[in-house]
Formats: C-alpha cells, structure tokens, sequence
C-alpha cells in the first residue's frame, strides 16, 4: 500500500530535517497489519480495529475518516504508544513503537487542556527548557498564540475560555515544539462552521510553513478531502481501511471557496462514492445509522 | 391569595447584598440572644458552677491572659499542632502519592492500612503516652495520627480519581518526572488534598486534647480538665475559647491557601465530597 510522496513540489525543509539517513523511502510512519481488541469484563471481546496498514511519509497530511466508533483514536493512540495493539506492529522512523512515543504530538478528542494552568503556560508546556532558552520559549508561545488568535487571554484558566478558544489552544500546544509528527484526533468537531473554517484555514496555513507530518483524524468528509494529501477510510466495526484516495489538489488550498478548487469535486466525488458503497452494506444489514453518516 | 406574592417571597427581588446584610444581622441576633439567656440563666435559673457566665468567662479570660497561664499552656498545645500536624498531613499526601503511583505499592499496603484505619484511633492515645512519655511527644504522636489518615485518604481519592490522560500527554510532550510530578499530578490532584487538609484541621486539635487529658502535666487540655476538677467552670471555657481560637486560626490560613492554589477552579467545580 505505499503511496508516492505527496505532489507538495519540493521537500520541505524542516521535514528533511528531522529524516534520519537509514530510513527509507520517505516514510516516518509505519503502520502494519494492525489489530487492536478490547476485552471487556461484561460486553467481552471488541474487535476495534483489524489488520490495518498504512504507511505516512514526511510532510505528509494525511487525514483518517469513518463513522464513530471505528476505531480512529484508538488508531492515534497506538501511533502514540498510548494503547498497546493486539497484532501487528507499528514503526516509527523504521523503530518499532515501544512505549510512549515522544517524538509525536498528540491533539487528544477533548481539548484537555491542563485546568491548572493559565493559557500560556498550557501552551508552552511541551516546550524542553533544555533546548529552549526561557526567552525563546516566552517567544514562541507568544507567536502561537497570536497566530490562533488568542492574544490578550494569556493569563486565563482554561474554564475561562470559550470550546473554541480551548481547542485552538491546544492545537497550538502540539504545534509549538514541532514534533515531527502531529496525531490530531477531530480537533474541529464539535465547533460551529465558521470556526472550523477559520480553523481549517489557519492549520494549512501553519502546517504550509512547517510541513509537520500530520495524521489528522475526522468524520466530515468536507474536511477530509479539504485538508488531506491522502484520505484513508476506515470502515465500520470491526474497522478496516477501506481505502486510501489521493488528493490531488494544489497548495495553497482555499479553504473558504474549496469547492470551487479544482479537483475538489472529484476527489469528493470518488470519496462518496466509497462512502455510500459502505453506508448500502449498513443499511443491507439492517445495522443503525449514526446521524453523522446519513447527514453528509 | 392573591396578595401572597408580593408578602410570600421578599427575597427575590431583593438585590443581593442587602440580603448578606439582612443575614448577618440575623445571625448576629441570635448569637447575642444566646449570650444574653446565658447571662440572663446563670445564677437564677441554673447554679453559675454549672454553667458559668459571659461576664465571669471574660473575667477569667482577662485574668488567666495577664498571670501568663493561658499563653504558657497554649504555647505548648500550639507546639505539639504544629509538630504534629505538618508532620502528619506530609506524609499523608506523601503516602497517598505513592500508592497512587505505584499499584504494587497500594497493592500490597492498603489493606494493612484499611486494618489500622479501622482502629478507632484515639483509643491509641494511652499507647503514645506509655511509648512517647506524658511530654509533648506522645501527643505529637496522637495528632501526627489523626492528620496522617485523612490526608492519606484525600490524597489516594484524588490520585484514584485523576484523569489518566493528562499523565498520558504530559510524557508525550517529554514532561521530565520532576515537572509531571509537580506541574501535572500534584495539581490535579490539589482539590483533594487541601480538602484532606482541611478536615484534618479539627481532628489535628482533638488529638493534642485528647493526648493532653490522658496523661499531661501542661498544655490547653490538661488546663481545662484541671479547671473542671475543681469546678473552675469559666476556665473550662477559657481553654474551649482557645481552642476554637486556633481552629478558626488554622482554617483561615487554609482558606488563603487554598484560594491561592485553586484560583484556576470555578465556583462549580469544587470538589464536594468528604474524606
Ligand atoms: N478503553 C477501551 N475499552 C474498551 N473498548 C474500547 C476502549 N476504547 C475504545 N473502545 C471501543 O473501540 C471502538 C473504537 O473506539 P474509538 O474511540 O477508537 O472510535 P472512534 O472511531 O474514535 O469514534 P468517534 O468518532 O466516536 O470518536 C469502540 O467500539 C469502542 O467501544
Ligand atoms: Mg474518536
């Protein structure tokens, strides 16, 4: 299932730079054959995911959408070695998983943001004070919290702060100490259309800068293909990827008009296309429906 | 009863402040009614030797404050608090940290402690006094008790409750094990452990009392059962008025405290059970 590199013109810098010489082909991220069941002590076995493989190269945006409940955070927790898996295995830099992963940021569902801690020092937390020096880290929190429109909440508590402001907030916290990789799990879901919009934007905006490899997990289909070099669909319990569509359209994108983008249509045709293939399978099985799934 | 509503409910409209005023007169009200009966009571309808007086209890207070008494006897009350309770409440978090840290840890201890827990614990106080002497220590050891368990208990709570997936964000973002321990958990779980601290503020001075009324030779709690002895009953309440002293003392310190460390809290979110 390797996919070329995305047509993102030139290697970025800062992606080559965190590429060690021994890896190969581009990829930082290996998933294979991957399957993850929870045991339960009163429903029993769930098999959440099965034999999932997928591989992110550098630079990489990749996006990952399927109805609730298939098993995408659980799919983001195993990258970050924060869920062990049942089978398969996972590497990183070609470095098989072993523990927590420290070397990717982790944008969890809920905000999450500490409560304890005022804005600034939720967003300048992952910030080493051996690598940084307390000027370059009172510097950079600043500038991210510019950049997503925070300024003058600083000093706030995070129960201070609207969802919105929370979950920009701790997008900008994954961002600040630029790991390598970025796992965002919805990071836009529960946000009205305009702020997600708005958010969308300034996350191309910023990843178009750095080229972080992000895997970035939704189930707005809109979304998937809008952000996305790469969409991978994973299907309904026990979830499988489907498939894996490239997304060929140009950057810069615009968010705000991406409909009118060429290629757009395409890509979200043949997306919806795979989409309705599975939601036919569902309703053949007589099977419920999320609200979601029946509202794209 | 149509005209009902405006009589039934006066609260409703009126602005909030005025009502705190109209609270506190009540309250002031009362209290001074109570002290009033007292007075009034004392001597007519009950023998004074009973239940003193307002104006005797001042008396004596006044009296016992300038012979030096008062002060040499709660200084070393004060002493064995002071020794006992940080002591206790330290290594009652310390503790609760531990186990909440480590399972094999809370595993292998905490029915042993749920044992001991399960002593009522100032029937251990003649113990301290055979183990520790009748100085100060044996009631350090009884306040250092008391403190110890429900400090111990709020912590464990707290940790127990945590939310695993801060722990979980703050290793992904490198946090070192002194910043994770300080800057994550220790926060987290802060609601808890001042609620532990507060509890245990009375049970920290019923310790040194009871301690001190067992086996002592000084201090607040022998004063008063050496008042009571001789029926010196205004010096009873003398030494109860010190005591409510340093308990009133110790809670505001805890309040500026706390209001200190969870000022990132809101009003709603304060933690509502007890240990
Ligand atoms: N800790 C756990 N213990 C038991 N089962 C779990 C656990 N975590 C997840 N599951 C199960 O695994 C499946 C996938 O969960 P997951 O949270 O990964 O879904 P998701 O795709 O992220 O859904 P959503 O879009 O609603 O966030 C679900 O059926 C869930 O019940
Ligand atoms: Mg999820």
């Amino acid at each position: 299932m390797k996919q070329p590199a995305p047509e993102s013109g030139s290697e970025p810098i800062a992606a080559a730079a965190h590429r060690p010489a021994t890896s190969r082909n581009n990829v930082v991220i290996e998933v294979e054959r991957v399957s993850k069941t929870f045991e339960t002590p009163r429903q029993g076995k769930v098999v959440a995911l099965e034999d999932i493989t997928i591989d992110v190269s550098y630079g990489e945006f990749v996006t990952v959408v399927g109805p609730s409940g298939c098993g995408k955070s659980t799919l983001l927790r195993m990258i970050a070695g924060l869920t062990p898996l049942s089978a398969g295995k996972i590497l990183y830099q070609g470095e098989p998983v072993r523990g927590l992963n420290t070397k990717v940021g982790y944008v969890p569902q809920e905000s999450k943001l500490f409560p304890w801690l005022t804005l600034e020092e939720n967003v300048g937390f992952g910030l080493d004070p051996r690598r940084y020096s307390r000027k370059e880290r009172e510097d950079r929190t600043h500038n991210f919290i510019k950049l997503a429109g925070l300024e003058g909440f600083e000093k706030h508590y995070p129960s201070q702060l609207s969802g919105g402001m929370a979950k920009r907030a701790s997008i900008i916290r994954a961002l600040v100490y630029e790991p390598a990789v970025i796992l965002m799990d919805e990071p836009f879901g529960p946000l009205d259309a305009q702020t997600r919009m708005i958010l969308q934007d300034e996350l191309l905006k910023i990843w178009e800068q750095k080229r972080q490899t992000i895997v970035f997990v939704t189930h707005d289909l809109v979304e998937a293909v809008a952000l996305a070099d790469r969409v991978a669909i994973v299907t309904h319990r026990p979830g499988r990827i489907k498939d894996i569509l490239k997304v060929p359209m140009d950057r810069p994108r615009n968010i705000f008009e991406i409909h009118r983008q060429k290629g757009f249509d395409e890509a979200y045709g043949r997306l919806w296309n795979i989409f309705r293939h599975e939601l036919k399978i569902r309703l053949d099985q007589g099977q419920s429906l999320d609200s979601q799934t029946l509202s794209r | 009863m149509p005209d009902s509503n405006s009589a039934g409910s006066p609260e409703v409209g009126r602005p909030y402040r005025a009502r705190g005023l109209w609270v506190n007169l009540v309250r002031l009200g009362v209290i001074g009614g109570f002290f009033l009966l007292w007075e009034i009571a004392s001597g007519r309808w009950i023998e004074p030797f009973l239940i003193s007086s307002p104006s005797r209890v001042f008396t004596s207070l006044i009296d016992n404050i300038q012979s030096g008494t008062l002060m040499e006897h709660s200084w070393v009350t004060f002493k064995e608090i002071g020794i006992g309770f940080p002591l206790g409440a330290l290594s009652g978090i310390a503790t609760g940290y531990l186990f909440g840290r480590s399972r094999t840890l809370a595993e292998i201890f905490e029915p042993i402690i749920m044992a001991i827990y399960g002593i009522p614990r100032t029937a251990l106080a003649p113990l301290f006094i055979v183990w520790l002497g009748i100085g100060i220590w044996s009631k350090v050891g009884v306040v250092f008790l008391l403190t110890f368990f429900l400090n111990f208990f709020n912590t464990y709570a707290g940790m127990k409750q945590m939310d695993q997936e801060y722990i979980d964000l703050a290793r992904l973002m490198g946090a070192s094990k002194w910043k994770l321990t300080f800057r994550v958990i220790f926060p987290a779980v802060s609601p808890y452990i001042l609620l532990g601290v507060k509890t245990s503020i009375p049970f920290a001075v019923i310790g040194a009392i009871v301690g001190e009324f067992i086996a002592a030779t000084e201090g607040i709690g022998f004063f008063i059962r050496l008042s009571a002895g001789v029926f010196k009953t205004a010096d009873v309440f003398v030494g109860i008025i010190v005591l409510m002293f340093m308990v009133i003392v110790m809670n505001k310190i805890a309040d500026l405290v706390e209001r200190r460390v969870l000022q990132w809290q809101t009003q709603t979110e304060h933690v509502q059970i007890q240990g």
